[in-house]
Parts: C-alpha cells; sequence; structure tokens
C-alpha cells in the first residue's frame, strides 16, 4: 500500500522554494553560458521553448488529451507578434496580448471540433487541425511571407511608462523573457493546484464519473485546451522576437511531435517539472551532440525510444523512482526532490 | 409524489429494443430495490435516469420537473448521484481527493483557477467526514489504486454520498464483495435509509429483501413485477424464475 | 465536363495511391490497435532501397552484380519489387520487437516509440544518401506517355493506379478468404479469443506488423516514380495515410479504399481550380466528413478511444 504524503504545502503556495531556486540559477546563466562554451541566445531558446513544453503539458499532462497539433499555436502567436506590429501598432505589449489572444482563438475554434473526443480520434484530429494552420501558413504568401516567413520583426522596446528598456541585446532580452516565463510559471503552477486543475485532472482519469459528478466534461477540456494554446501564443511570440522572424516550419507535424517528445522525454506525466527538463536535455543535447556530428536527431530519436520503452515516466520520473528507492537518502532527498520536481506525486 | 419517476420509458440501440415502456415511481425517501437477470436492461434504466442514454420515449421526472434527456452533469447536479457497478473512481488522487471533487461546494469553484484548492480547509473536512461515514477515514490519504477491493466499493459509494445526492442510484453495490464486505455494506446503506431516496440494482436477494422497501423485478426490458419484499416471495413469475439465480 | 476529365481521371489514380498508401498503416491499426507512425518512414525507406537497387551500384557481391546487370531491366524491376520490401520487413521486425513491450499499455505508447522509430529512419536516410532528390528508374514499357484525345497522358499514372487495384484485391483476398485472415480477424487484439484457440498470438502479431511494413515499402517503390525520392517523401505519405484512415474509419478495409478515392478526387479537383490550395482541401474534407461522422465514414468502435 502506497500512502500518499499528506497535500504537500506547496500546492497552496504561488512561489514555490524550487521556483526560487530554479530563478536564480536562471538568473546566472548570463554571467558563465560563454565560458562553458554555449551562447546567451541558447539560453532564451530554452526558456521559450519550457514555456511552450509548460503550456503544452496542461492539455497532456494535466488533461491527458494527447494533442499531436501543438506547434499550430506557437507558430500563430509568433504571426499575430510580426503582424501586429506591422499592421496595428508597435507597442510591445500589445503584440504580446495578441500572440496569446489570437492563438487562443484559434485553439478555441479547434476545441468546439474536438472536445467530445477522447483518445486517437482526439490526437487525429488535432492533427488534421496542425496541418490546416500550418497549410495555410505556407500558402499565404501574401499575409505570412509564405515559406520565407515573416522577416524584419522588430524586439520592440519594453515601455513601463516611467522607463523603457531596449531589448536587443540578448542578455537584455534574455531577462526580459526570464521574468515573463516566471510569471506564466507561477500562473500554470496554481492553474494546476486550483480546484479548476483538480477538475481537469480528475477528468483526464475518468470522463464519466466527473460528469454523473456534476462537471461539463466538455467545458473543461475546450478551456484548458484553449489556455494551452494562448500560452504556447506567447511562447511564440516571444520566439519571433528572438528570432526577429516568424517561420511555418515550427507549425509542421514534426516540431509539434519534438514539443512532444521534451515533454515526455522529462517526465511530463509525473512531473510540473518534467517538460522544463525535457527542453534542457533536448536543446542542450542538439548543441552539445549537434557540434560532435550532424546526426543528432538520430542519437536523440533512440534516446527517446529507450525512455518510450524503458522509463516512459521520463527523467523527471526516473529520478524520483530512484529517491524513493533508498530510503536513506529518503529524509533529506525529499525536501530536495519536492525542491526539484515539486512535491507530491503531480498527476 | 414520486420524487424519482420514470413513465414509459422506451430505449432502442439500432432495431434492438432494450428497455419497453418501463415506469417507476419512487417516492422519497424509499429504497427501490431493482433485479433482474444479466442483460435485462437495469443498467441501461439506470443510465437513462443519470442522462447517460437518452430514451426514444418516455418521459424521466425529479421532483415533478421533466429532466429527460438532460445531459449528466445537468441531472447530478439536480441532485441525482450514482455508483457503478464496474468502479469507475479517480485512481491517481487519493481517497479523500475523490470525495472532494465530488461536494458540491467544490463544484461550485470548478472554474476558479486563481485559489489553491488545499488552501481551503474546508474541502478536507467535509470529505473527512463523508470518509468516515464509510469507514475509511484511516484511509483518506491512499491512492485510490492502492485501496483493497472493498474499500474501493466504499469509496465508489463515499463519492456519491459526497454530492449530497437527493436520489442515491447504487449500481450493484455488492459486486465482488465477499461476505464480510456485503454486511459492511448493508450497515451502511441501512444507516442511509430513510435519509436519501436509494434506487439500487442488485443481485444479492438477501441483501435487497432485508432493505428494500419495494423492489421492481426487470426482464427484457420491462418491469414483470413490482411490490414490497413479502409481496414478491408470493409472486409467481419470481417463484418460478428461482429467485436465488437470478445472479 | 470533358474539361473535367483529365482531372477526375488524375483524381482516381490519386486516389488509388493514397488508398494503397494506407493500406499497410490500415492493416496495423485494424488489426493491432496499434498507430505506425513510422509509417511515412518505412515507405520512404522502401523507395531508397529501390532506387539503390535500380541505380548503378546495387549493394551486391561483385559476382552477382554481374549478373544482376546481365538480366535486363524489365526483369531487375520486378525482382527489386520483391527485394526491397522483403529488405523493409526486416526493419518492421525491429521495430515491432521493441513494440512488444508496449503492448496492453495506453495506445499512446506505441504511437511515441514508432515516432521514434520515424525519426530515426529519417536520420538514417539522411546519413545514407544526403537530401538531394533521387530518380527511380523504371522499365520502358511503363514509363514515357501516350496520347488520347488530344491530351498527353502519362503511362506510369495508369501502371501505378492498376499495381493498387490489384495489391488492394490481394490483401483484401487475404484477409477474407484465408484462414490466416479469418485468425488475424478473430482478433490480433483481442487476446483472449486468440489464446483460446491456440494460436501464438506474439508470430500473429509480428506477421501483421511486417505485412504492414511490406505494403508500406511496395507503396514507396510504386510512388516514387511520381513524386520523387527525398528523406521528406515519408511525412509527404503519413499525412494522407492518416488521413485516409480517420476519414474511412478505423478498421474499415473498404471505408479507406473508398476515402482514398475521396481524398484523390478531392485534392485533384481542387488542385484543377486552385493548386495553391489542393493540399488544404483535404483537410477541409476530413474535418468535414468526422464533424459529422465522428468515428468516419465506416469506423467501428476501438479500443483507441478510451
Amino acid at each position: 500500500m502506497t500512502i500518499t504524503p499528506p497535500p504537500s504545502s506547496d500546492a497552496t503556495r504561488l512561489v514555490t522554494p524550487a521556483m526560487l531556486v530554479l530563478w536564480l540559477v536562471l538568473a546566472t546563466v548570463p554571467l558563465w553560458i560563454a565560458k562553458v562554451g554555449l551562447y546567451p541566445y541558447l539560453g532564451i531558446e530554452i526558456l521559450i521553448w519550457s514555456l511552450y513544453a509548460l503550456a503544452f503539458n496542461l492539455v497532456l499532462g494535466t488533461a491527458g488529451l494527447p494533442s499531436f497539433g501543438h506547434g499550430a499555436y506557437f507558430g500563430i502567436g509568433a504571426y499575430a507578434f510580426g503582424l501586429c506590429q506591422f499592421n496595428v501598432v508597435a507597442n510591445l505589449w500589445v503584440c504580446l496580448v495578441a500572440a496569446f489572444a489570437v492563438a487562443g482563438l484559434a485553439g478555441a475554434l479547434v476545441a468546439l471540433f474536438i472536445s467530445h473526443r477522447r483518445g486517437i480520434y482526439y490526437a487525429f484530429m488535432t492533427i488534421a487541425f496542425g496541418q490546416i494552420f500550418w497549410t495555410l501558413a505556407i500558402k499565404s504568401h501574401g499575409i505570412t511571407g509564405g515559406e520565407d516567413g515573416l522577416l524584419k520583426i522588430a524586439r520592440l522596446p519594453a515601455d513601463f511608462g516611467v522607463a523603457s528598456f531596449n531589448l536587443n541585446d540578448n542578455v537584455a532580452f534574455y531577462y526580459f523573457v526570464l521574468v515573463l516565463f516566471a510569471l506564466a510559471v507561477m500562473a500554470m503552477w496554481r492553474l494546476t493546484h486550483s480546484p479548476y486543475g483538480r477538475v481537469v485532472a480528475a477528468i483526464k482519469q475518468s470522463e464519466t464519473r466527473a460528469a454523473h459528478l456534476g462537471y461539463n466534461v466538455w467545458i473543461y477540456k475546450a478551456s484548458i485546451f484553449t489556455l494551452s494554446a494562448a500560452i504556447s501564443g506567447l511562447a511564440g511570440g516571444l520566439f519571433a522576437m528572438a528570432q526577429l522572424a516568424a517561420f511555418p516550419d515550427v507549425m509542421s507535424l514534426h516540431q509539434s511531435g519534438y514539443v512532444v517528445m521534451m515533454t515526455l522525454v522529462g517526465g511530463g506525466l509525473v512531473s510540473f517539472w518534467g517538460p522544463v527538463v525535457g527542453v534542457f536535455v533536448f536543446l542542450i543535447a542538439r548543441d552539445v551532440i549537434g557540434a560532435l556530428t550532424n546526426a543528432w536527431m538520430l542519437y536523440f530519436g533512440l534516446l527517446f525510444i529507450a525512455i518510450v520503452l524503458f522509463r516512459p515516466e521520463g527523467i523527471a520520473g526516473a529520478v524520483s523512482a530512484a529517491f524513493q528507492k533508498h530510503s536513506l537518502i529518503r529524509r533529506q532527498g525529499n525536501s530536495a526532490m519536492r525542491l526539484l520536481f515539486g512535491g507530491e506525486r503531480w498527476r | 409524489m414520486a420524487l424519482i419517476e420514470a413513465a414509459g420509458v422506451h430505449v432502442r440501440f439500432g432495431d434492438r429494443v432494450v428497455l419497453e415502456s418501463i415506469d417507476l415511481a419512487v417516492p422519497e425517501g424509499e429504497f427501490h430495490g431493482l433485479m433482474g437477470p444479466n442483460g435485462a436492461g437495469k443498467t441501461t434504466f439506470f443510465n437513462v435516469l443519470t442522462g447517460r442514454v437518452k430514451p426514444s420515449r418516455g418521459k424521466v421526472r425529479l421532483d415533478g420537473k421533466d429532466v429527460t434527456g438532460l445531459s449528466s452533469h445537468r441531472i447530478a447536479a439536480h441532485g441525482v448521484a450514482r455508483s457503478f457497478q464496474i468502479m469507475t473512481l479517480f485512481d491517481e488522487f487519493s481517497a479523500r481527493e475523490n470525495v472532494t471533487v465530488g461536494l458540491p461546494a467544490f463544484r461550485a469553484r470548478g472554474f476558479d483557477m486563481r485559489h489553491a484548492a488545499a488552501s481551503d480547509p474546508g474541502f478536507a473536512e467535509s470529505a473527512l467526514e463523508i470518509l468516515a461515514t464509510v469507514g475509511l477515514a484511516d484511509k483518506a490519504d491512499v491512492r485510490a489504486k492502492d485501496l483493497s477491493y472493498g474499500d474501493r466499493r466504499a469509496l465508489e459509494i463515499a463519492v456519491a454520498l459526497a454530492q449530497s445526492p437527493r436520489v442515491l442510484c447504487l449500481d450493484e453495490p455488492t459486486s465482488g464483495l465477499g461476505s464480510d464486505g456485503v454486511q459492511r455494506l448493508a450497515a451502511l446503506v441501512g444507516r442511509l435509509k430513510g435519509k436519501l431516496t436509494i434506487v439500487a440494482i442488485e443481485h444479492d436477494m438477501e441483501f435487497l429483501f432485508a432493505l428494500a422497501d419495494r423492489i421492481s423485478v426487470i426482464h427484457w426490458g420491462q418491469v414483470v413485477a413490482r411490490g414490497t419484499p413479502q409481496e414478491l416471495q408470493q409472486n409467481e413469475w419470481v417463484r418460478r424464475s428461482n429467485l436465488g439465480r437470478f445472479a | 465536363m470533358f474539361d473535367l476529365l483529365p482531372h477526375l481521371l488524375n483524381g482516381l489514380t490519386l486516389g488509388l495511391l493514397f488508398a494503397l498508401i494506407a493500406l499497410g498503416f490500415m492493416l496495423i491499426v485494424g488489426l493491432m490497435e496499434q498507430i505506425n507512425l513510422a509509417h511515412g518512414s518505412l515507405f520512404a525507406l522502401g523507395a531508397y532501397f529501390a532506387m539503390q537497387l535500380m541505380g548503378s551500384r546495387p549493394p551486391f557481391p561483385a559476382e552477382l552484380v554481374k549478373v544482376w546487370f546481365a538480366m535486363p531491366l524489365g526483369w531487375r524491376y520486378a525482382a527489386t519489387l520483391v527485394i526491397a520490401p522483403a529488405a523493409v520487413g526486416l526493419v518492421g521486425i525491429a521495430i515491432e520487437f521493441c513494440m512488444r513491450r508496449t503492448y496492453g499499455k495506453d495506445p499512446l505508447y506505441g504511437l511515441l516509440l514508432t515516432f521514434g522509430a520515424a525519426m530515426v529512419i529519417e536520420e538514417t536516410i539522411r546519413l545514407v544518401w544526403g537530401t538531394r532528390d533521387y530518380v527511380l528508374q523504371v522499365p520502358q514499357a511503363v514509363s514515357g506517355g501516350f496520347l488520347f484525345g488530344d491530351l498527353i497522358w502519362s503511362t506510369y499514372r495508369f501502371y501505378a493506379a492498376g499495381i493498387s487495384v490489384a495489391i488492394i484485391g490481394v490483401v483484401w483476398l487475404v484477409i477474407e478468404k484465408t484462414s490466416f485472415g479469418a485468425t488475424v480477424k478473430a482478433g490480433a487484439h483481442d487476446s483472449e479469443i486468440v489464446r483460446a484457440l491456440g494460436i501464438n498470438l506474439t508470430r500473429l502479431r509480428l506477421l501483421v506488423f511486417v505485412l504492414g511494413t511490406v505494403l508500406a515499402a511496395i507503396a514507396g517503390i510504386i510512388v516514387a516514380p511520381i513524386w520523387g525520392i527525398r528523406p521528406h517523401m515519408g511525412v509527404d505519405a503519413v499525412i494522407p495515410a492518416f488521413l485516409v484512415i480517420v476519414l474511412g474509419g478505423v478498421g474499415s478495409f473498404w471505408g479507406a479504399v473508398v476515402a482514398g478515392l475521396l481524398v484523390g478526387l478531392c485534392v485533384g479537383l481542387s488542385g484543377a481550380y486552385a493548386s495553391e490550395w489542393s493540399l488544404l482541401s483535404m483537410y477541409i474534407l476530413l474535418v468535414a466528413v468526422v464533424t459529422f461522422r465522428a468515428r468516419g465514414l465506416w469506423g467501428k468502435k476501438s479500443v483507441l478511444e478510451a
């Protein structure tokens, strides 16, 4: 008989010790990243993809809905940011809100069609819609620039009224993304531990029971998908800033597959932080293995197969299992664990 | 007046008639048993009562109000709770959380995204109280999937009770329980009896005859006999079909 | 009306190719309830193997190469149609061996495993053959074109459509008319029945999976001369295969064939009027059908929905 620990106090916190540690470590990154042979832009990429993967995991991990076309919303956010900047107003906050809102709108539209479905048909439909958006992005030359991408997107200054920050420098932009990332993480942490989040987690385990307890399952599935799409769009908007352009390839089936891989490799099914772990491993592996051989995707593919076969709960799951095995370290270990992976078994 | 009432309920799946003109009126506070051979349509009837299946014809009324064809979450919100024959729990949640999600107060805050669910001690207390009534107070923090079979059956009922329902529909609550478990359950249902309106599908005759106020026998999608346990023991149809061997 | 005829014919031949591409995918999904995302990569692998065999440097020992080139082109092509799919079948065996660990779990794991396999195969293709385009040589008899009603028609398209019909027919016969098919239908996924019948379930699944991969490879060889051979061709194939299955309904043989034709016609006809958007038309067709018919045209309830 396994006894789950009493609901850890982390669940009620807005900022957990793990978050503080993570943010502090991340805040030092620009100081040493060049010294270990990497570059600040990688830090930006990691933050943006972590945000995207965390948003994606709201759907996959929290709600248990297999979405394989999530790149669409990331991409839509990127385009929305650029188009808003060119055609509406070149204000950073407006453009980021546009990225969030347009991607959320696209997500809501798709949710209308898919939220009464489950399992593989859900996956199929998300792929079909992902492909529709991808095709639209490629074919609408006039709006998106087609396969050439939407170029010359500017990193608008962060204007706070009293002070305005130029984000053209990668280090400045890194800190800007870090702040947004921290805020988004807090929001998502709270969301997953709120009554709403618990209901979504319950629906994942049994739609039937939840419906008979009086929950409108459809609304919950549709809303979590929409939220996830909107936050993915926000990440996409930041990505457009980072790249100074928006390209359709992030919307392809392949790239949508990568975010699934990152989330699962990291352990998104068992831990809140799984997606972040996965993004770190994926992107650093890309740069480190990629520097040694141009076949890094081959090795990553093999690693992925091995994880699906032997450690389907991912890296975070394996670490937590390892901790639980050694009862000696457990006492100190648990607090470290909680620090790292968010305390209670997270489902 | 009947609290829950079905009038002329027909259900067809394709060209197969599953329920044919079923009438049932359960007054407030009654314990009404449903029995009949497997495949007689009892669970389908439950599905009609709780909104899982839309009847092809006929009406379902709750406290005089027409609820026919409403979706399950609406009917649940009207105060109809059910347990499942095939255990349907939130397996990764603790027993306490299973019950918490069932609380109407929790449901009322179902779209609250701003506060932590665990920061409201009221939920945990209410949940613990309900767990205590089914004898699971000491296992509140055990994950549902790690509970023993008998405890899972008890949790099935606890989750339904959490809704503080007006009508409790139990689908074969003793299914798979040993005689100890059945006794425990009988004691629990005995305590609930009178406070709640209960409709229960059950194969265990001893259990049903000891507790039910009235019993309806369903066969081939129709009610073939109805009455108090005493009346039914005299009923020709029930005697002929060899009462004890329904299961 | 006559203006439309070429587009209709084009759509129909394309539809048959889509049905052929979807065939192996459909078998694995319908009979094993597993999604083989590596289908497209196996399809591409079939084309690359065939190209290597038909090219100037076949992967044989020196003596055999002499014998090989002594054969007429038609013979070599026929032999390639057997050897290349068989080689891909071996890769299929390897994947199925890995996949065994996921049976009985959430079908999501099979899907993820094959996604990983697809990545590995595609990267291997890039490593071995690079990213350039290749052309698959075909015998004279089926290449070139002919004149009919003032239009030039590609002989190969009709040959490919004919082969598709033949292969679809053979697979249907195998499933419906042989004892192997009966056993498989009794349930490669319903292990209880099969065990009760005393059939080796492990071998049965392996056979079904290998059959699916071999069909993917054959489709790749047939389609290659039309689409060209490049690393991305796998993705170009797996998406329509997906679509055809969902449209036709999981587990329905004729559903997949009809859906293939529908998608082909849709792409062919929209290609006539708005070629830019022909790709999009098939997704819209899918969304339209699936919105009204939850399980596609002839789908049955499946464990994959749980």
